[in-house]
């Protein structure tokens, strides 16, 4: 119903996949969380059509070679890994893995999830582009990989303190860099800045969405467990 | 893809060079990968869909890409054995761990 309302709008991205692409994916998703009922969560496909699949933090390393070995996989191609902050959460961050297999033209993302302490393990040993983007969550979110070769800052600036993508971090930032012209050069100073005026109220007074108010952001695919794990 | 008699010359692909006897090399790593299933327990998916898929992977591209493939999947057989996750969940998610938008209810 939603989605023949959805490809009249011009400005809405219509579905992709036809009916049976569409049972294609959602086969691919539950087949894998079949073969990996030990660290497959949940099995989700987007709006647009997209699978995602949840996964335990102690089971990156498997599902990662799954998807790059596996005859029916062959995701080879990493193409980006980010995060999500979202601080309600006991596990404040998710850890989304993206990626591509050209052998099938099809692209699938991993999610996992972590807190500031809790280290997930590096994924450089099987891609070796984790390298740089696992620099950049670590720059950005403060998410530690474990067996990393070489975890260091990547983005910003030498002793920057602070993971600046954290809801947490304050948009200011903490300091301040400005020419001194007492002292003839560049100093580097803790920011002086009022910060009682930085409550902001962004809710707005109207529905911003109200076409998409019963919309759900993903839908998810039923996995019937293996026959030895039914209770 | 070719002839039967016909020399093939190149697979078009960087740094994949045309094997010259492909036969033997792959009938020889799908016994390795057979072996290797035959030591998961049967009801474990892995395993199970695993020798309808030999059948099917001829359909996967050139032979060097397919023994690149089998080498690829022998790998993982090997470390599947280790991991044996055919068992159940390691660990559940929190309640509100996958809800989006996280904000409502």
């Amino acid at each position: 119903m939603v989605a023949v309302k959805l490809s009249v709008a011009a400005t809405i991205r219509k579905p992709v996949l036809d009916g049976e692409g569409r049972s294609r994916l959602d086969d691919f998703g539950r087949y894998v969380a079949q073969c990996l009922p030990k660290y497959v969560q949940q099995v989700q496909v987007t709006t647009p059509e997209e699978l995602h699949l949840m996964i335990a933090p102690e089971g990156v390393l498997p599902v990662m070679t799954f998807m790059k070995n596996h005859h029916n996989a062959q995701f080879a191609s990493l193409s980006a890994i980010t995060a999500v902050d979202v601080p309600s959460r006991r596990y404040r961050f998710e850890i989304i893995y993206m990626l591509l297999s050209l052998r099938f033209n099809t692209r699938v993302c991993v999610k996992t999830y972590t807190d500031e302490l809790t280290p997930v393990d590096s994924v450089c040993g099987i891609y070796k582009a984790a390298n740089w983007y696992e620099r950049e969550v670590w720059d950005l979110y403060g998410v530690y990989f474990a067996h990393h070769p070489d975890l260091r800052r990547i983005l910003t600036d030498y002793g920057f303190q602070g993971h600046p993508l954290r809801k947490d971090f304050p948009l200011t930032g903490y300091v301040e860099v400005r020419y001194d012209d007492e002292r003839k050069r560049v100093v580097c100073e803790p920011l002086e800045l009022a910060q009682e005026s930085r409550s902001f109220d962004l809710s707005a007074p109207w529905e911003q969405f109200p076409n998409f108010r019963d919309t759900k952001a993903a839908q998810e695919i039923c996995v019937k467990k293996p026959k030895s794990q039914e209770k | 893809m070719s002839g039967r008699n016909i020399i093939k010359k190149t697979t078009g692909l960087t740094g994949l060079i045309v094997c010259s006897n492909p036969k033997y090399m792959l009938t020889r790593l799908y016994a390795k990968l057979v072996r290797l299933l035959q030591q998961m327990p049967l009801e474990s998916q892995y395993s199970d869909n695993d020798v309808q898929e030999i059948e099917d992977v001829i359909q996967c591209g050139q032979v060097e890409e397919l023994i690149i493939q089998a080498e690829n999947e022998i790998s993982l057989a090997r470390n599947v054995l280790i991991w044996k996750p055919w068992e159940p969940l390691l660990t559940q998610p929190e309640p509100n761990q996958w809800k989006w938008p996280p904000n409502k209810n």
